[in-house]
C-alpha cells in the first residue's frame, strides 16, 4: 500500500488562479518596466557584526570542520548502503540522501545561494586525494592540468548527467534503495576525482556536476551572493588573487574574476576569492532576490537548454508522484510491448515531457520573434527569454520538496539512532498513518500557493524586463508601448504555473 | 540608502523562514516484535515486494520473512491478475532459482504450485548467503511469462563496488604521477632553455 500526501485546496487554487489572471493583465497594459538596480547589503559592513563575518570569510577554519561534517555523514551514507538494510526508510543513505538532503538543499539555495558546492562531500574527498592537502595550496604536479576538450566545455555534460540522475531516481527509483544510492555517491567521488587528477582547475563542478549546475541556475534567484565590497578596488586590481589565488590559497575553481563577476551561477562558492584578496574586498551580501535572472545574467544557449530542462524535469518529477501515473504507464507499455519494470516505457515519457515543453517554448518564442518584428537572431530570443523557466521550476520544485521534506521527514530520528537499520523491519501501516506534517497542512498549502504566484510574478518579471531588453536593443519603433507582443511568453508563464497548480492539486505519493 | 527595499527583502526571507520553522511537534511510538523473532510465517512485511507488468498480467510478489537467512525456511509468494478483466490468474506457476551471476550454473527448479486462495506459495531454504535470482513462470492464453527477481540471503560482502571505486581512484592518481613524473623533468629543461635564451 502506498501513502500520499493530500493535494492543495481547492480554495487556495481559485485564489491563486485570481491572482494569475490579475497579474497577467497588468503585465499586458502596464507600461515598460524600468530596470532599477537594487539595494545590496554587504554582510562584511553589517554594524556590529561585519568585522566577525569578515574574519570568518578570510579562514579557512571555519569550512573545514563543515567539509569535515560533511564528508562524515557521506562516508555514512556510502557504508550505511552497502552494508545496512534494504529497507529505504529505515537506512541512513535513503533517508539522508533523499528525503533530507536533496528535498532541503533546493529549499537552502534562496537563503544560502550556492553554500552547499563549498561543502560539498564528493569535491571535498577528491580535493584531498589529488591535492594531498586538507587545506591550502597544493603542488600543480599533482594534476595533469589537461584542458577540457573544446566541445565539453558548456553545460551540455551537465545537462545529460542531470537527465540521467533524473532517470534513476524516478525510472529505476534509486531513492528507495540504499545499495544504488550508495553506489551513485561512490560513483561522484570517481568522477570527481578523475576530472581533478586529470583536468585543470574544477572541470567537473563547472561543467559536469548535475548537483552543482542545479544549485547554480537556481542560485541566479538566490537572496544572496559573493560578490567586491568596493567594485573600484576590483577595477584598480592587476594581481588578481581571486583568480589566479596567492602562494597559499588554491585559484578560483572555476574561473571566475570577482571584479567582471555578474551572476551566480558558476560560483561554487568556495572562499578562496574571499581568503585571498589582498584587500579583503570580497564578501557575501544580501540582495534582491531573483535579479540575475531578471536582467543581470547574460543569456547563452546551452544555459537556456539546461534551464528549460529544469523546468521540464521538474513538472515530470510531480507527474510521477501522481497516482495516476502507474496507470499511464501500465497503458503506454501495454501498446509499445514492453514489460517487467517499464524502464523504456518510463524513458520514453521523460523524453517526450522534455520535448513537449521544449517545444511549445521553442514555438512561442518563435511567435513572440515575429510580434516583435526586430531584427535579432532566433537562437537570442530562445536564450534570453529561457530565464523565465527558472523562477516557475524554482518555486514549484521548493513547493513539491516542501510535502517530501515536511511530510515524510518525521520517522528520521529512529534512522539516525541505527543509520544501517539493523534488525529494524519495514514500517508498519500504523508508523506511516502516525507520521505528521512538521507543520500544519494549511500552512504548507498557504506556502505552496504562496510560491506559485511568487514564481509567476517573477517570471512575468523576467519576461517583460528582458523583453523589452531586446525591444530597446534592437532600437524598435515604439518600445515602450509594444508590451502586448511579450503575450506568447506570458501564456507560457501562466500555461506551466497552471499546469503546477494542477500538479499541487493532486494527492502526491510518497517517497516511502 | 534604500532601506525600505532592503528590509522588505530581509522581512520576506523571515516570514518565509519563519513559516518553515513553525512546527508542532507529534509524538508517538509503536511497539514491534524483534526482528530475531522472525520466520517465513511472520505476519510481517516482505523484505522485497517486486510489482511488475508483464503482457497481459500485473504481477505482484513478495518474500518472507523479512530478512532471509541461509539454513532457515523462506517462501515466495507471487499473485497474477489479469490487467484488462482483473480476474487472478488460476494455472499453476514453476519457480526456478539460480545465482546472480555471470556463467551461472543451470537454474534449479523449486517447485510447480498450484493457486492456494488465487496465491502462489513457494518454500524454500537456501543453503548459502548470497545473491540469487527467483524465476517464477507462467502460461496463460498460450503464451508463456517469465518473471525474474533478485534475492538476497544473509549479507553477502558489498566490497566489489567500494573495490572497484577505491581501484579506480588509485590507478589514476598512480597513473597521473606517474605520467608527471615524466612530464617534468622535461618542462624544466624547456623552463632552463628559455630562460637562457632570454
Amino acid at each position: 500500500m502506498t501513502m500520499a500526501h493530500p493535494g492543495l485546496p481547492v480554495v487556495w487554487a481559485a485564489a491563486v488562479l485570481t491572482l494569475i489572471g490579475l497579474l497577467s493583465m497588468w503585465a499586458l497594459l502596464a507600461p515598460a518596466p524600468q530596470v532599477r538596480r537594487g539595494v545590496t547589503l554587504s554582510l562584511a559592513r553589517l554594524p556590529g557584526i561585519g568585522g566577525a563575518i569578515s574574519r570568518m570569510l578570510t579562514t579557512p577554519w571555519v569550512l573545514l570542520p563543515l567539509k569535515l561534517i560533511m564528508v562524515g555523514l557521506f562516508l555514512l551514507v556510502i557504508v550505511a548502503g552497502l552494508f545496512g538494510t534494504p529497507i529505504p526508510e529505515r537506512n541512513i543513505a535513503t533517508v539522508l540522501t533523499w528525503t533530507l538532503w536533496w528535498s532541503g538543499l533546493i529549499i537552502s539555495i534562496f537563503f544560502l545561494g550556492s553554500a552547499w558546492c563549498a561543502v560539498c562531500p564528493w569535491d571535498t574527498l577528491a580535493q584531498w586525494l589529488v591535492r594531498r592537502r586538507f587545506w591550502g595550496r597544493a603542488e600543480s604536479n599533482n594534476s595533469l592540468n589537461l584542458r577540457l576538450p573544446r566541445a565539453l566545455q558548456n553545460v551540455w555534460p551537465a545537462l545529460v548527467m542531470f537527465i540521467g540522475l533524473t532517470w534513476l531516481e524516478l525510472g529505476a527509483g534509486i531513492t528507495v534503495d540504499p545499495y544504488v544510492t550508495a553506489l551513485v555517491a561512490l560513483l561522484m567521488v570517481v568522477m570527481a576525482t578523475v576530472s581533478l587528477a586529470v583536468f585543470g582547475r574544477k572541470a567537473f563542478c563547472r561543467n559536469i556536476c548535475p548537483v552543482g549546475r542545479t544549485i547554480g541556475f537556481y542560485s541566479q534567484l538566490a537572496a544572496v551572493e559573493i560578490r567586491p565590497i568596493d567594485q573600484d578596488i576590483c577595477m584598480s586590481c592587476e594581481t588578481l588573487e581571486c583568480y589566479h589565488g596567492n602562494a597559499d590559497i588554491e585559484p578560483c575553481p572555476t574561473s571566475l574574476v570577482m571584479g567582471r563577476l555578474t551572476q551566480n551561477s558558476y560560483c561554487t562558492s568556495c572562499g578562496n576569492c574571499t581568503q585571498s584578496c589582498p584587500e579583503q574586498n570580497i564578501s557575501w551580501r544580501l540582495r534582491p532576490p531573483s535579479m540575475e535572472a531578471m536582467y543581470g545574467a547574460r543569456p547563452h544557449w546551452d544555459e537556456a537548454w539546461f534551464m528549460l530542462t529544469l523546468l521540464a524535469l521538474t513538472a515530470f518529477h510531480g507527474l510521477t508522484m501522481l497516482p495516476y501515473w502507474d496507470v499511464w504507464m501500465s497503458d503506454m507499455a501495454r501498446v509499445l510491448g514492453d514489460s517487467g519494470r517499464m524502464l523504456w516505457t518510463f524513458t520514453i515519457g521523460l523524453l517526450s515531457v522534455l520535448c513537449i515543453v521544449a517545444a511549445i517554448y521553442a514555438v512561442l518564442v518563435s511567435l513572440t520573434q515575429r510580434l516583435m518584428h526586430v531584427d535579432l537572431s532566433y537562437r537570442r530570443f530562445f536564450s534570453t527569454f529561457a530565464f523565465v523557466a527558472l523562477p516557475l521550476a524554482f518555486a514549484y520544485h521548493i513547493a513539491h520538496n516542501l510535502n517530501h521534506l515536511l511530510g515524510e521527514s518525521a520517522s528520521i530520528g529512529p534512522v539516525f539512532a541505527n543509520p544501517l537499520g539493523v534488525g529494524a523491519i519495514p514500517l508498519s501501516m500504523a508508523e506511516m498513518h502516525a507520521r505528521q506534517m512538521v507543520i500544519a497542512p494549511q500552512t504548507l498549502a498557504t506556502v505552496q500557493a504562496a510560491l506559485l504566484v511568487i514564481g509567476f510574478v517573477v517570471a512575468v518579471q523576467v519576461v517583460r524586463l528582458r523583453g523589452f531588453g531586446l525591444l530597446v536593443s534592437a532600437d524598435a519603433s515604439g518600445a515602450q508601448r509594444r508590451g502586448w507582443c511579450l503575450l506568447p511568453l506570458l501564456i507560457f508563464a501562466g500555461g506551466m504555473t497552471l499546469f503546477h497548480l494542477w500538479l499541487l492539486m493532486q494527492p502526491m505519493i510518497m517517497r516511502m | 540608502m534604500h532601506w525600505r527595499t532592503l528590509l522588505q527583502h530581509i522581512g520576506t526571507i523571515c516570514v518565509l523562514g519563519g513559516a518553515l520553522a513553525w512546527a508542532p511537534a507529534w509524538a508517538h511510538h509503536v511497539l514491534g516484535r524483534p526482528a530475531y523473532a522472525l520466520n517465513e510465517d511472520s505476519n510481517t512485511p516482505p523484505a522485497l515486494q517486486l510489482e511488475v507488468q508483464i503482457g497481459d498480467y500485473f504481477v505482484t510478489s513478495m518474500v518472507f520473512p523479512a530478512f532471509p537467512k541461509s539454513g532457515k525456511p523462506a517462501r515466495v509468494n507471487l499473485y497474477a491478475r489479469h490487467l484488462d478483466s482483473g480476474n487472478p490468474y488460476t494455472g499453476e506457476v514453476r519457480f526456478l532459482v539460480r545465482d546472480d551471476k555471470w556463467f551461472a550454473d543451470e537454474p534449479e527448479l523449486l517447485g510447480v504450485q498450484p493457486p492456494n486462495d488465487y496465491v502462489f506459495r513457494q518454500g524454500m531454504v537456501f543453503s548459502a548467503d548470497g545473491n540469487y535470482i527467483i524465476s517464477a513462470e507462467f502460461e496463460a492464453d498460450g503464451e508463456p511469462y517469465v518473471i525474474d527477481f533478485p534475492l538476497r540471503i544473509g549479507n553477502p560482502a558489498p566490497i566489489g563496488p567500494l573495490g572497484l571505486a577505491l581501484g579506480t581512484i588509485i590507478f589514476v592518481l598512480v597513473s597521473v604521477s606517474v605520467i608527471q613524473r615524466r612530464r617534468l623533468p622535461g618542462a624544466r629543461i624547456r623552463h632552463e632553455h628559455r630562460d637562457a635564451r632570454s
